[in-house]
């Protein structure tokens, strides 16, 4: 067996529900009155390794705990209890301009967020044409990302994230956007990085991606595992899952 | 906090680029770019010299710099402690979504506003130069300006401190930043900025009770003013109630203890950073 990528072992996470809304010092001033705060289990007893190569796809409906883990794996929570260890470099597809500044030229972002992802400045500068050349905005780079458009951000975003150099890369659900003949740039830049030994963990609502990109699937509902198994198997028991 | 700080040297390109960025940001959109770093120190100055040389007809000769002396500093204090209170609610999209040492948010400010400092210190001097090439005044300074970089880091020690506490506690209350806002205003008027120690030491409260004057520098802030003022400018006897009074060398003790309180505020507030700093994430 090759080596593990990523071990999650009985990964608990809860957080404090507030139900007053605004965060300020009123709140915390008069907690007697009004002493609203909850525990919510986020994922409970989660325990799953990846090995190197593999692509997985995280399933689960709203609020089954896939983004919480996610972030777990990113090291952006702390587990209330349980470990999660990651050896290796994670690029994560940010979400739709998270890392980016909107008054920034595009090139400058390029550089800002490859730095943020693990490169020193001058590895970014040297892949800077490749990324730009990848997601096809040569005439736009040196606009500000404030002018552009959504599928326009997703592609930069991509292509940075296909570019640093990661060992093992995480898709939230940004290839939806795009349109196709991008989507099918994607999808075959991910068989080259998986052909390269590269390790895939994405989150889907989309069987028919979920199916193309993956080959082992995990269900999380109410942030447990249900299933963990070959998507031909555990794709279809979601599917079916109709509470 | 070792390993805390090997994570932080671990990320320092982050911290480089996210520098550069803010200074880039900064005038972004903006005619005259960079130089507007420049031009509100020129500004400033050109302002100060109008209102107390011919409008409060202080005799005092370049009184506008012996103000300045001591207002560039407490500029860039009062600048880089709003500004770091923004940083992490201002990034909290990136910070939701990639792992990086989340002090590097307020460093950045912090450091971005200390290179405008040095900027303006740099038009500072000029200043003087061109006062003393075309007046032939006195020298523009003495060798006590070598005793800048001393101050400069003591500064350097309590701004970052404090801008680590207020942006932890602003990213939780958002009211801290309006707070802190009111009191940074306050303190401009506390502190000898406007007018002299000297002029606190010639006060009849302080005359009756001469323990004020060193209760007044206990204040890091006030300290580092007067510091300032003793270092940048040649000391001269200052014009307080119609006479000259002498000037008061500075105070090697009083220096000494804003140091070490610097210092303090510089360890805790980085201590109460790191034990927030996971909350981030996920604030109510």
């Amino acid at each position: 067996m090759s080596e593990v990528m990523i071990s999650v072992q009985h990964l608990r996470k809860e957080f404090q529900l507030s139900h007053s809304g605004a965060s300020s010092l009123k709140t915390m001033l008069l907690w007697w009155k009004k002493r609203s705060i909850e525990q919510f289990v986020a994922l409970e007893d989660v325990s799953f390794e990846v090995r190197r190569g593999e692509s997985v796809a995280l399933v689960g409906r709203n609020g089954a705990g896939k983004s919480t883990l996610l972030s777990l794996m990113a090291r952006v929570y702390k587990p209330t209890s349980g470990t999660v260890t990651v050896n290796a470099r994670v690029a994560p597809l940010l979400e739709l301009g998270a890392g980016f500044h909107p008054d920034l030229t595009g090139l400058e972002n390029i550089l800002f967020n490859g730095v943020i992802l693990g490169l020193t400045r001058a590895q970014v500068r040297e892949r800077t044409p490749d990324i730009i050349a990848f997601a096809e905005l040569e005439h736009h780079i040196d606009a500000p990302v404030r002018t552009y458009s959504s599928g326009m951000l997703a592609r930069l975003g991509f292509s940075i994230a296909v570019h640093v150099d990661a060992e093992i890369l995480v898709v939230d659900e940004v290839l939806a956007v795009g349109d196709f003949a991008f989507e099918q740039k994607c999808y075959s830049r991910l068989e080259e990085f998986r052909a390269e030994g590269g390790t895939i963990f994405s989150v889907s609502h989309n069987p028919a991606a979920v199916k193309r990109v993956a080959e082992r699937c995990i269900w999380l509902k109410r942030g447990v595992v249900i299933a963990d198994g070959p998507v031909s198997e555990v794709l279809p028991r979601y599917q079916a899952d109709q509470d | 906090m070792r390993t805390e700080l090997k994570e932080l040297w671990r990320f320092r390109e982050l911290l480089f680029s996210m520098v550069e960025r803010e200074i880039r940001i900064r005038y972004k959109n903006s005619f005259f770019g960079f130089f507007w770093s420049l031009l509100n120190p020129l500004v400033t100055i050109a302002v100060m010299t109008v209102v107390f040389k011919f409008i409060l007809d202080n005799p005092m000769e370049s009184f506008s710099s012996y103000i300045l002396a001591a207002y560039l500093p407490y500029m860039f204090f009062q600048l880089a402690i709003l500004d770091s209170a923004q940083s992490v609610i201002a990034s909290l999209p990136v910070v939701k979504k990639v792992y990086f040492p989340r002090e590097i948010l307020p460093l950045a400010s912090l450091i971005s506003n200390f290179i405008h400092l040095l900027l303006a210190l740099m038009v500072f001097f000029v200043y003087r130069l061109v006062l003393w090439a075309i007046f032939r005044g006195p020298a523009p300074f003495t060798s006590s300006i070598l005793l800048l970089p001393i101050v400069l880091l003591i500064q350097l020690a309590l701004t970052v401190g404090v801008g680590f506490i207020v942006s932890a506690l602003n990213t939780f209350y958002e009211d801290v930043k309006y707070i802190t806002a009111v009191v940074l205003y306050l303190l401009f008027f506390v502190c000898p900025i406007m007018y002299f120690s000297e002029t606190v030491a010639a006060a009849s409260i302080v005359k009756k009770y001469p323990w004020i004057y060193a209760a007044y520098h206990l204040n890091p802030i006030a300290m580092l003013c007067t510091a300032y003022r003793n270092v940048l400018v040649p000391s001269r006897p200052v014009y307080v109630k119609g006479a000259y009074v002498d000037p008061i060398p500075l105070d090697w003790g009083m220096l000494g203890f804003t140091g070490v309180l610097s210092l303090v505020v510089l360890v805790g507030g980085y201590a109460m950073f790191n034990r927030m700093k996971w909350r981030f994430v996920e604030r109510p």
